[in-house]
């Protein structure tokens, strides 16, 4: 036998659900860089409500999970010690689209964008859209939410 | 013998949902939606059972922009579940979700869960931010929505 052996890997519907309920108990135990172990190299990020106005430009949560979602799941959890996830369901097929009902929680102990804290407590319905590659790494993660349900219940009324 | 409602794929029931929501023809739209269906609309608080609460959630929508243009940018099918992506861009010309008309553009990203069957929409679910919306339309506070 030459040359070295590896483990083969087969994509399908049930292995990419898999990977990302791996994801959801691992960022449930804050485990930020298991996490980002699941993503591919240059994995697509993008948390569509994620954006902030300023007077000349808008930052939004769009880039790769190493450079915007990593230091927003570090800011996230120390923001809210607390934070968690409830998966309601996880849905998949064979090309590798994952998409998953979850409700993250947490109470605020830190500031959040410009919300300060006050010590209260926050959960809301979300919907991710991964794509896991054939390599069952995740190259794509999609996130939807209504911020203003969070905002409201941080007790921050305007509309930054 | 086979009806054809149970050859349409749950994929071809959302995009003629999709395809008339996009022509603002809403009595085509509800023509897929089982009458008990489900629907859930996040950022309206909108949790109901029936397909007057769809038909609403449709109608409002082109009131306030009466130049809606809804674009998919994905459709995914995970079984009879089936995921679109889509922009929704319109100028406001009425009140909308209690914010005045003040005849801004918007463009929201959105994300319809949809679960169908047998040539019908039995369940949906609306992902959409609405801080994003209230931001485009000048709205300063959610507690004074209507005061821009």
């Amino acid at each position: 036998m030459t040359g070295t052996s590896s483990a083969k890997t087969t994509r399908t519907a049930e292995a990419a659900a898999g990977v990302v309920t791996e994801f959801f108990d691992r960022y449930r135990v804050h485990d930020v860089d298991g996490m980002t172990d699941l993503f591919s190299i240059n994995a697509g990020f993008s948390y569509i409500p994620v954006e902030m106005w300023g007077k000349q430009r808008v930052l939004r949560g769009e880039g790769t999970v190493g450079t915007v979602g990593k230091p927003l799941w570090f800011g996230l959890i120390a923001s809210f010690p607390d934070l968690s996830n409830t998966v309601h369901t996880v849905l998949s097929n064979d090309d590798g689209d994952v998409v998953v009902q979850a409700d993250i929680e947490g109470t605020q102990q830190g500031a959040w964008g410009l919300i300060t804290p006050a010590g209260k407590h926050y959960s809301e319905p979300h919907l991710f859209i991964f794509h896991v590659g054939p390599d069952l790494l995740i190259d794509r993660i999609t996130g939807y939410w209504n911020d203003a349900g969070i905002s409201q219940q941080l007790g921050h009324h305007e509309v930054d | 013998m086979t009806s054809s409602v149970d050859t349409v794929t749950p994929t071809q029931t959302v995009q003629a949902f999709l395809d008339a929501f996009a022509a603002h023809d809403v009595d085509a739209a509800m023509a897929v939606v089982d009458p008990r269906v489900s629907v859930t609309v996040h950022p309206l608080g909108v949790h109901e059972q029936g397909a007057g609460a769809l038909r609403t959630v449709l109608a409002d929508l082109l009131r306030g922009f009466p130049d809606l243009m809804i674009t998919v940018s994905r459709v995914i099918t995970t079984g009879d579940v089936v995921t679109a992506l889509l922009t929704a861009e319109g100028t406001q010309a009425a009140g909308y979700a209690g914010a005045i008309n003040t005849e801004k553009h918007l463009d929201i990203e959105q994300a319809w869960r949809f679960t169908a069957g047998g040539g019908l929409i039995t369940d949906v679910a609306v992902y959409w931010c609405q801080a994003q919306l209230y931001r485009r339309l000048a709205v300063k506070r959610y507690d004074e929505i209507s005061i821009a």
